[in-house]
């Protein structure tokens, strides 16, 4: 009964871990799926959202939810500004032109925020309210790790139904499958690309939110591994699908977690080796990602 | 095209002309040329930007105070950018371009290493001010000094206080793998740990930038082995997080380590739980000493923050030490001079303890000061020199 | 006429001038310039390697800097002493601590367990597609990593391997700069290689003329690792240490970055691409130290040349998407052909450099007049 107790509590912390992963990884799937461009600056834009908070709070004292407001305003500012500076002019170019131009984005702007904030690690801290502990049983949460779990899900809700419900959804889903059938078939590929920049920029805001607030500490080199594991998660699920961002986020959080709880001590460094051979399995096994289709796999 | 071209060419000239009067600008001869090799961005950055500010300020107080026989240093520094090849490069370039006669700086060991190896083919002395590997002059040769003390002093003291001061015997030891620093630390502690009749119950490891240890802290309460004390070797970023999370999970024991936990971000970011957790590092900001309250308050008023962590102080350290030599030196033209000037420095007193090098050794007699967190502060607790 | 048809003049800017730096490098082993020279021969090696998979064979690996680790720490291991093996790796076997060979034999044993690595990886993960390859090279990274800093016996963990004896001198870096560039250039214009570029180009009509994709896909996988695997061997020996760290993420999308720049399907793109990142940034380090300018002393800016850097990476994409050399072979095909080296000793050739030099200036002057007037 130990042991079982053991597992599950390692899988909570799994969960925990997984559901700051899948929501990095959601935002992160809405620009990939349509672009298919592995925005490396996409954590970095987490980072410009953490920073906005940081400063909104500590220096003019506004409440949280303004300032989580307005970091998310300004996150998708420096988004679309990013999309519109970096990407756009190399739309028609291949794959590699835009990477290239991500990477240089990401490096542009961590360097950016080291100049000005210092590259110092600082503290984070969320009003009480949101840090308090709840011990339910032999487990403990904090109030923000209920409400990042619980915004997963309505964010693959809500972004599911406006995929599926609305116009822009439906144009959405067009270009994720064929972008230049799409912009034959008069859709406005811009609209929908600069939509799905914004998206996928707010919800960057609100992920650095949940991953500062979770491990109470921010710097300027922060976003790069939650956005490569996002982009882990995100292939891991399948490309283009939310709902398998949100599966590899958790799948990737849990055997982590469970790698580093269950196997030796000796083998706990090499957690984040172990994620990247599971990764590697199972696109042997599923070469598209967990619920991705072949279609979905644009070549 | 044309144009892209012409703007390409434009910004070359530009900095290639930028280079040339950086290089000009050094050559005068009233000036005393001192290299600062630190990698001001990048990984490293969160401990050698500190040092760096200290070093400077160091080398602002002496030249305000008439420079070092009627001559003024000037600090040359380069971006070593967390980048081995950069790091190696600029260092080359301090001594061949501009003609610095003392290199310092960096706070990694494989880091230092290589700038170190540089600085002795070239004869010229290498001063790390941060990287704490007892080894490194040995590895290095005759032109590398340590301005901390070595990783082994500062772990034998812990292990000393941990069994003789607090008397317990039973330790839980959880090792950062990716650092050199920590896992020579913890090499050293278990040793000596051992060697006083103390028992390492468990030991876990994890990679820097693991932002989550909930996993190595169920595992531990989950083993019921009994510890006493928590050693955790690990570096300033992850200090406040690791400790704040141990004691979420309802772990109260005595926490302890090294240098590397000497950050106010420990408590910055743990906030009351850093309680009861141990830090053996070179000096204590909340020391009365004079010394270290001016060091301070220039440091506030040059760069608008207090000093960001212990390295701050080293980087301050190590350029007096440089121009203590200097001072001593018979040619401050002679890097083989400044050398044996560097080697014969005795109670050299700085913020970061008193420096003296013995016997032929290049790694300083350093005593290390146990600071102990009390409600939300560094509390002094004692001075160790293990033998 | 254009300079470039002009043999006499590729002769003298892509060999002679070359060939002196490398001399004076080579005699001057150890300052600061020849350290820059040596660097840039070894991201040579690096890149073009990496165009071979990214350029010429439509795969894109990211974990570049894998290869390298593992040619790295096979040719310390092989060249080091044992005395300090002993101490700092004593859980290799006994006949591997008291081997010790010649430095190439080393390089290229480093090359080959670099290609076996590549083989092992490659039969899984070259079936994956497009971005698919490239996380699972980004995991490559990871997974050595991963073991260099935590296989303490074998690689002395995150300590790092130092005081390795300084052999890579400009002379072999060059030396294996010129045969790599070679090698890959011969390859390149073999049938081999027009069969990799047919994979790149249209995947379904190579298979379909009946190139057998599996195999060019790893053979030219494993080609590039064995490079890479050698150039690591190289780089280490130049630093005097290596350790995990600084083989990891970063090192591997700067060889990306530069491959890009430079243009991925052009072998010469390595070169100009590995010559612009590898001084540029060097050239721009002065300006963060707060310089003096016009007697103005600038405030110091770390961090600025990295800025410059990146928007400068994000222009050069912009404009030149297929990278500054695009397609274009020109400075291998000077390299290597009989033309470039026999134009020193013919007459016609001067005469011909002479004509196009005096062509130019007159061209360049009439222009200024028609401005003036």
């Amino acid at each position: 009964m130990d042991g079982f107790i053991y597992f599950l509590i390692q899988s909570v912390n799994g969960l925990k871990l997984g559901s700051v992963y899948a929501i990095v990884a959601v935002g992160y799937s809405m620009v990939y799926g349509i672009l298919r461009l592995i925005n490396f600056a996409h954590g970095d834009i987490m980072t410009v959202g953490v920073y906005t908070i940081l400063v909104l709070m500590t220096a003019f004292g506004v409440p949280l939810w303004v300032t989580v407001l307005l970091s998310v305003v300004i996150a998708i500012a420096v988004g679309l500004a990013t999309e519109r500076i970096a990407y756009r002019p190399l739309r028609t170019a291949g794959e590699e032109a835009t990477l290239i131009s991500s990477l240089a984005v990401s490096i542009f702007m961590q360097n950016l925020i080291m100049m000005i904030f210092s590259p110092q690690r600082r503290a984070f801290h969320l009003p009480e309210y949101l840090s308090r502990l709840h011990t339910i049983g032999f487990i403990k949460l904090s109030t923000m790790n209920i409400i990042t779990f619980a915004a997963v899900f309505i964010i693959l809700i809500v972004l599911s139904l406006v995929i599926k419900k609305t116009r822009i959804g439906m144009a959405m889903r067009a270009c994720s499958d064929n972008l230049n059938a799409s912009k034959l078939m008069g859709i406005n590929i811009n609209a929908v690309i600069v939509t799905a920049f914004a998206i996928g920029s707010g919800l960057a805001a609100l992920s650095g939110l949940m991953l500062a607030g979770e491990y109470k500490t921010i710097d300027p080199l922060m976003g790069f591994v939650p956005g490569l594991k996002a982009f882990c998660a995100a292939v891991l699920g399948g490309i283009g699908s939310l709902s398998g961002a949100v599966l590899g986020g958790f799948i990737l959080g849990i055997a982590e977690m469970l790698f580093a709880g269950l196997m030796p001590t000796d083998f706990t460094a090499y957690r984040d080796a172990f994620v990247f051979v599971l990764l590697i399995l199972v696109l042997l096994v599923r070469p598209y990602g967990i619920l991705g289709s072949k279609e979905g796999g644009r070549s | 095209m044309r144009k892209l071209q012409k703007v390409l060419a434009l910004l070359l000239i530009i900095a290639l002309a930028a280079s040339l009067t950086a290089c000009g600008g050094g050559k005068k001869s009233d000036t005393i040329n001192i290299g600062a090799i630190y990698n001001v961005t990048g990984g490293q950055a969160s401990l050698d930007k500190p040092s760096l500010n200290g070093f400077k300020l160091a080398a602002k107080e002496i030249n305000e105070n008439g420079g070092i026989k009627g001559k003024k240093i000037n600090v040359v520094s380069y971006d070593g950018k967390t980048d081995q090849a950069t790091v190696a490069n600029s260092t080359k370039k301090m001594i061949d371009v501009d003609k610095c006669v003392v290199v310092a700086g960096l706070s990694d060991s494989n880091y230092a290493l290589a700038a170190g190896n540089i600085c002795q083919e070239k004869g010229i002395p290498f001063i790390t001010s941060g990287a704490t590997l007892p080894t490194l002059p040995d590895q290095v040769g005759e032109f590398a000094f340590l301005a901390p003390f070595g990783d082994n002093i500062q772990a034998y003291a812990c292990a000393d206080f941990a069994i003789n001061d607090l008397g317990l015997k039973k330790c839980y030891l959880l090792i950062d793998q990716s650092m050199e620093f920590t896992k020579t630390l913890a090499h050293f502690f278990q040793e000596r740990y051992i060697a006083n009749g103390g028992e390492i119950v468990l030991t876990d490891n994890y990679m820097n930038k693991d932002p989550d240890f909930s996993a190595q802290i169920d595992r531990f309460l989950a083993s019921n082995s009994g510890a006493e004390i928590i050693f955790i070797s690990g570096v300033p970023d992850d200090a406040g997080v690791v400790v704040k999370q141990f004691r979420d999970k309802g772990v109260t024991l005595p926490i302890i380590s090294g240098d590397g936990f000497d950050t106010p971000l420990l408590i910055e970011v743990a906030g009351a739980a850093a309680d009861n957790t141990y830090v053996g590092t070179h000096a204590s900001l909340e020391n009365q000493d004079p010394k270290v309250q001016q060091f301070i308050e220039a440091y506030k008023k040059e760069y608008g923050t207090a000093p960001e962590n212990a390295f701050a102080g080293l980087g301050y350290d190590t350029m007096y030490l440089i121009a203590d030599a200097l001072n001593r030196a018979t040619d401050i033209n002679n890097p083989k001079a400044i050398r044996d000037a560097i080697a014969a420095t005795q109670n050299l007193a700085g913020v970061t303890g008193t420096v003296t090098y013995k016997d032929g050794s290049r790694v300083p007699v350093k005593s290390v000061t146990i600071n102990k967190v009390e409600n939300g502060k560094f509390v002094f607790i004692k001075e160790v020199l293990p033998e | 006429m254009r300079l470039r048809d002009s043999n006499l003049f590729r002769f003298i800017i892509f060999v002679l001038i070359p060939l002196i730096v490398i001399i004076i490098c080579g005699f001057s082993s150890g300052s600061y310039y020849a350290g820059l020279v040596n660097l840039f021969g070894i991201n040579v090696i690096l890149v073009a390697s990496l165009n071979l998979v990214n350029g010429f064979s439509g795969m894109f690996s990211m974990g570049h800097a894998a290869f390298m680790a593992i040619g790295a720490y096979a040719a310390a291991i092989l060249t080091l002493p044992a005395n300090q093996k002993l101490i700092s790796m004593p859980g290799l076997p006994e006949w591997l601590i008291y081997m010790r060979l010649p430095y190439p034999v080393a390089l290229i044993i480093g090359g080959i367990l670099a290609a076996f690595v590549a083989l092992l990886i490659g039969f899984p993960v070259l079936r994956f597609k497009g971005h698919y390859l490239s996380v699972a090279t980004i995991g490559l990274i990871v997974i050595v990593r991963a073991v260099l800093d935590n296989e303490d016996e074998l690689t002395n963990g995150a300590r790092g391997v130092t005081g390795l004896p300084n052999y890579a001198s400009t002379w072999t870096i060059f030396g294996a700069a010129v045969i790599c560039l070679f090698i890959l250039y011969r390859l390149i214009r073999s049938s081999y290689g027009r069969g990799l570029t047919a994979m790149r180009d249209d995947y379904v009509a190579a298979q379909t003329i009946g190139i057998n994709l599996t195999t060019k896909k790893i053979s030219a996988f494993c080609i590039s690792a064995f490079m890479a695997g050698v150039a690591g061997g190289l780089w280490g020996h130049m630093q005097s240490v290596i350790s995990g760290k600084f083989f990891y993420i970063d090192a591997s999308f700067k060889i990306v970055e530069t491959s890009i720049i430079g243009g991925m399907s052009s072998l010469s793109g390595a070169v100009v691409g590995s010559l612009l990142m590898t001084f540029i940034p060097e050239l721009l380090a002065p300006l963060e130290t707060g310089i003096e300018v016009f007697g103005i002393r600038l405030p110091e800016l770390y961090g600025a040349s990295n800025l410059i850097m990146a928007a400068l990476l994000i222009v050069i994409i912009i404009f030149r998407r297929q990278g500054i050399m695009g397609y274009s072979e020109i400075i291998t095909e000077s390299l290597f052909s009989a033309k470039t080296y026999s134009s020193v000793l013919k007459k016609s050739e001067y005469k011909k450099l002479c004509d196009i030099v005096a062509h130019k200036i007159k061209e360049l002057s009439s222009r200024v007049k028609s401005k003036g007037a």
